[in-house]
């Protein structure tokens, strides 16, 4: 894999914008355009965080873009505030609350309803700014007069009031705001995003509270929206009501899909082309109207055949022209990688080695139940009943610490819905869960991982577009930091113990040698040991399987029983499979469910022995 | 003090439109039901209607020839839009799916700008509609009521035909488990191409009947669409009770509030969408499942 | 020529290797048994039967003709059904419009006085929403939905599973009638004696591989073989 260095996209983009005004006017680029074409990349940052890497799909950016926009322009020109990048930031402080209380809402619901809320966000702030509130906005006409800022420096001041000089001020802080941007998506908040992105059922079951972060992208997006559309005003020299128009966030969504979502600088690109057809289009061919009708031609395209957008594809085309695939990874891949591959190669170098046979030491981490001493784990009239169907009846189970338990039963036993049950995945109908002594009926996922209680699934539920080093961080990243941290600037690196957690749990899984492979070209069985080793990596002191086996081959059965019994030195197993031979080469004890119920609990050899099981899985009802 | 006549008409404006709603958001739920797509070309829908529409009107002065030929030419669309483009989204992530209809309603209104500008054109009533009914207590357009006759006739018409006949009852264990209606030897693509070709046209009709009350304009789907969304969150996605009650709460939000102020009568309706998604988060009458 | 005939099956759900080389046969007229504990693939072998997921290789022969990838409702038309193990009843239509719904496109399909003679229970609810029935009632209505078709060969995905006794006793009364009148049966079954009474003849499916292959009376005369496989 390249080591990119992590400065080297910041020195790049100051390069670029510094070189732009002498390269872009001779392709028709005019000063003004430039720096419009830069006000809608820093608007599109923040929404390609929250699309591009949140998978959050908005359509009302342009409700924040337009408040603060209204809020500095109000502030410089009504109120006769004299600094400007004040008042834009001011104005963006108010971007960033609305945003907050907006996020509250449009984030109860996920995907589509989550979209068609934003869409109504859109439109209700365009009709508040129209008419109620028209005496601080300037309804239909905007606001007038807002002035370009000055920089008093001492001696002299550089005022910034022709267009390249706005440019200069503009590109500025597109610059800081690509700065954080990247900041922020090689943090551990970053990480986080691209894991809700990608699965967001597993990012809340490894101990992450994905709520929280989704409404941070969401503040964020605001807030960098909130910043544009302050330097709207200042750009126009008055702030339009079109800023807040639905269509204003529909052309943002237009232009970073073009440009390329989830690279921070598709918004740029996209900008780019959309700008300069429109002026192409209307002043050169003096087609008026129809470069949007192109445009939205183009934009379908893309969508259709080219869905990374223009970045992507220029990507692909590298990749086709045989530079190796390694080199091309995505910003915020990189980012990623690179930090942790440099924290990697540290270890490494201090001579680390592990191996299977050793039994592992468990990384110690600050959970207060380290020191109790009753059974780990102990449901107590456990009873689940879904309208008329009981699918658990009054089930009483308990683990002692260290334990290797197993669970089987024939079909219609319960035994998922029972697990669901003890993750916290369903609540139970009646019925109490006590871990480590605690109650913990009722909580969430997200919480019992915290706890120590976390299970590996039946189903692959992995990182699919990370790899698996980057799979391990994010489940490591919950235990290292809780639930929700909003460490936005930290490097990855700077984590203590991370590394040491994620490299630990490679060793335990075996997969130190396929670190730094994508999760899609991973072999089944390799597949099956990262969906173990993401639970492990949360250090649960109690760790259910749901049918590690399943799919597996003879061999891949032999290896994996291996491999539990391994992590099995060190914490308590509960595992439910159908593999009977498997499972009782491994248990040590075995409870059978039947019907909902638990029919009996024993020793593997008990529990062979044992007629009632017997006629369970043989037996059934007898036809008259 | 309140001006009662003024608020009765506004009573009755907000039958009439949350009608119009209750049609459109039908259309809108129909599909995402059976298909599971938001259609976000569908405020599109609506002004292709009227625009179809005026231009049959134009050839042949018939108000009926052009809702006929309006609710025809938008069923056209829909089922190429779903034959063409859509189907190969179902297997796409969400997000996929919501960019390419907003792409294809954007390629609708600047193709229709293209061709026709951008200043609104004005439809005519059909004469017999035209001018103000006595109401004993009030006077009110003869069009609007005619068009809420005409509007509900259609509403019934799209329910009988979802609860009485045997497409109907496709569509709705189609919008239950499409799977299984495969399963059952009807072939389930079919469904869709008629599913979105029916949601379109109850877009598409609205949008022509409407027009003689608010000329068409490229831009007249934008509104229609958000408060379509409004009204499918809070009447639940998926069922067609729902648009329709959700179609007349959104209906009198609307035209209550703008007599006080036309401006907060979005923000009322969002208010009441918020209230919705705190308290009932299916929607009034929506079902846990679908997201 | 068999009514069915299954070679070299593989499927895979994502990239889990359920099936591993699974042939089988059903002829005309018989009844034959799938059995295995769960997790064996047996409900992922109906499924590919009738297109419900997509074989990765293999072929499937039903009545001479190729089925393998084709679509579900192709293969219905070719004269199978499935009764799928969490009956997927239409909640939403009452009784008799799930039934009027499934002979919608069958060119033989049963008259509805035929299926309520068959069930007279059915008929006592033909009114009531899917949503509204017992679990017992809506096995009936799924295999009932699944006969107005008259399909050449049935499917039944673990039909008594999750039923009170004196429920399967009258399904098994039920689907011994149909085999008896010429019905040709596939069963999966975790439930051992409710579908040796039905059974021609059984397979055995152990983690995605068939291991035995015998007649029914074979099975009953050496029980050992079933429980080696099926018991624990």
């Amino acid at each position: 894999m390249s080591r990119q260095r992590p400065v080297l996209i910041e020195i790049l983009t100051a390069i670029g914008l510094f070189a732009a005004p002498f390269i872009l006017p001779h392709l028709g680029f005019s000063p003004t355009t430039m720096s419009r074409i830069v006000v809608w990349g820093l608007f599109g940052i923040g929404f390609d965080i929250l699309f591009g890497f949140t998978g959050l799909l908005s359509f009302g950016q342009s409700a924040f873009y337009g408040t603060c926009g209204i809020v500095a322009a109000y502030l410089l020109t009504i109120v006769g505030f004299p600094y400007v990048v004040t008042s834009v930031i001011i104005g963006m402080i108010a971007a960033v609350l609305v945003g907050y209380l907006v996020g509250l809402i449009a984030l109860r619901r996920t995907g589509i309803y989550f979209a068609m809320i934003t869409v109504a966000i859109a439109e209700v702030f365009y009709f508040v700014e129209f008419n109620p509130l028209s005496d601080y906005t300037g309804g239909e006409n905007g606001l007038p007069g807002v002035p370009t800022p000055t920089l008093p420096l001492g001696l002299i001041t550089i005022h910034f009031n022709t267009d390249w000089s706005l440019y200069a001020f503009f590109a500025f802080w597109y610059f800081i705001g690509i700065v954080i941007a990247l900041r922020i998506v090689r943090s551990p908040v970053g990480a986080v995003l691209s894991a809700i992105r990608d699965n967001p059922l597993r990012a809340a079951a490894v101990g992450h509270d994905i709520h929280s972060y989704k409404l941070t992208a969401f503040v964020i997006a605001a807030a960098f929206a909130g910043f544009a559309g302050g330097l709207l005003g200042v750009l126009q020299g008055f702030m339009p009501p079109e800023a807040f128009t639905f269509d204003t966030s529909g052309q943002l969504v237009m232009q970073t899909a073009i440009g390329g979502t989830g690279t921070l600088f598709g918004p740029l690109v996209g900008a780019m082309v959309w700008l300069y057809l429109s002026d192409f289009f209307q002043n050169t061919l003096h087609l008026g109207a129809t470069w949007k009708l192109v445009l939205g031609v183009v934009f379908v395209l893309l969508v259709c055949f080219l869905r990374r957008g223009l970045i992507g594809g220029i990507k692909d085309l590298y990749e086709i022209a045989g530079r190796s695939r390694s080199a091309e990874i995505a910003p915020e891949q990189v980012a990623l990688a690179a930090n942790l591959s440099a924290a990697s190669t540290q270890s490494r170098a201090l001579g680390k080695t592990h191996s299977i046979a050793a039994p592992a030491p468990m990384p110690t981490h600050r959970r207060e139940t380290d020191k109790f001493s009753g059974p780990i784990l102990d449901a107590i009239g456990l009873t689940k009943r879904y309208d008329g169907l009981v699918a658990n009846s009054d089930i009483n189970f308990t683990v002692k610490g260290g334990e290797l338990r197993g669970i089987i039963g024939p079909n219609g036993a319960g035994k998922t819905t029972f697990f669901r049950m003890l993750t916290c995945e369903v609540p139970p109908t009646s019925g109490k869960i006590i871990f480590e002594g605690r109650d913990i009926t009722g909580m969430s996922v997200t919480d019992v991982c915290q706890l120590g209680l976390t299970k590996s699934y039946q189903v692959n539920q992995l990182f699919t577009r990370l790899t698996v080093r980057e799979n391990l961080t994010i489940s490591a990243l919950a235990e290292r930091r809780g639930k929700f941290r909003l460490d936005l600037l930290r490097r990855l690196s700077k984590i203590p113990g991370l590394t040491e957690q994620v490299e630990h749990t490679l060793d335990l899984v075996n997969l130190t040698d396929r670190a730094d492979i994508p999760v899609s070209a991973l072999a089944y069985g390799e597949k099956r040991r990262l969906e173990i080793g993401l639970a492990l990596a949360s250090s649960p002191s109690l760790l259910l399987l749901d049918e590690p086996l399943a799919g597996m081959s003879l061999g891949e059965r032999i290896e994996t029983v291996k491999l539990l019994k391994s992590i099995a030195r060190s914490r308590t197993m509960v595992v439910i499979d159908h593999d009977m031979d498997s499972l009782f080469e491994l248990a040590e004890r075995i409870t059978v469910l039947q019907e909902g119920r638990v029919l009996v609990e024993g020793t593997p050899e008990q529990i062979k022995g044992n007629v009632a099981v017997q006629e369970a899985y043989l037996g059934g009802v007898v036809a008259a | 003090m309140i001006n009662w006549t003024n608020f009765v008409s506004q009573v009755f404006n907000g039958v009439v439109l949350g009608a119009l709603l209750a049609l459109i958001s039908s259309g809108l739920t129909i599909i995402y039901g059976t298909l599971g797509i938001l259609n976000l070309a569908h405020g599109a829908m609506f002004m292709l209607g009227g625009y179809a529409g005026w231009v049959a009107y134009s050839y042949t002065g018939s108000f009926v020839v052009a809702v006929i030929a309006g609710s025809l030419f938008v069923m056209l669309v829909g089922v190429a839009m779903e034959r063409i483009i859509i189907r190969h989204f179902y297997s796409r992530p969400h997000e996929d799916q919501l960019l390419v209809t907003f792409g294809l309603g954007i390629v609708f209104v600047e193709t229709v700008r293209f061709f026709f500008g951008s200043l609104s054109k004005t439809v005519f009533a059909p004469p017999a509609l035209v001018g103000i009914t006595p109401l004993g207590f009030m006077f009110y357009p003869t069009y609007r009521l005619a068009l809420l006759g005409i509007v509900a006739l259609a509403l019934i018409a799209l329910y009988l035909v979802l609860y009485r006949t045997r497409i109907g009852m496709i569509v709705r264990a189609g919008i239950e488990d499409s799977v299984m209606v495969d399963s059952l030897g009807i072939d389930v693509y079919k469904i869709f191409m008629l599913v979105f070709g029916i949601g379109a046209m109850a877009a598409g009709f609205a949008g022509i009947v409407n027009a003689p009350v608010v000329s068409i304009a490229p831009d007249v789907g934008e509104a229609v669409l958000v408060q379509t969304f409004v009204v499918v969150v809070i009447g639940g996605v998926g069922s067609f009770h729902g648009a329709v009650l959700g179609g007349f709460i959104a209906g009198e939000i609307i035209s209550i509030t703008s007599m006080f102020n036309p401006g907060y009568s979005y923000v009322m309706l969002f208010v009441a969408m918020t209230l919705v998604l705190v308290l009932r988060p299916y929607g009034l009458l929506g079902t846990a499942g679908r997201e | 020529m068999s009514l069915l005939e299954v070679n070299g099956l593989n499927t895979y759900y994502a990239d889990s290797h359920i099936l591993f080389d699974v042939a089988l046969t059903v002829e005309r007229n018989e009844v034959v048994a799938l059995l295995g504990r769960n997790g064996a693939g047996k409900s992922t072998t109906l499924k590919s039967l009738m297109g419900a997921v997509t074989p990765r290789a293999g072929s499937i022969m039903f009545d001479g003709v190729e089925i393998a990838g084709k679509k579900s409702h192709d293969i219905a038309l070719a004269g199978m059904q499935l009764v799928h193990e969490d009956r997927r009843i239409f909640g939403s239509l009452n009784v008799e419009e799930n039934l009027i719904l499934a002979g919608l496109t069958a060119p033989n399909r049963w008259p509805l006085e035929r299926i309520y003679a068959m069930f007279p229970r059915l008929k006592e609810r033909r009114l009531s929403r899917g949503t509204h029935l017992s679990g017992g009632e809506q096995q009936v209505l799924a295999i009932a939905r699944a006969l107005v078709r008259e399909p050449k060969i049935l499917l039944l995905d673990e039909p008594f599973e999750g039923l009170a006794p004196i429920i399967v006793r009258d399904l098994l009364t039920t689907c011994r009638g149909l085999a008896e009148a010429g019905q040709t049966i596939l069963v999966v079954e975790q439930n051992i004696s409710a579908a040796m009474t039905l059974a021609d003849r059984v397979y055995i499916l152990n983690n995605g591989h068939i291991v035995e292959s015998l007649t029914a009376q074979a099975a009953r005369d050496q029980p050992e073989v079933v429980r080696r496989h099926l018991g624990v």
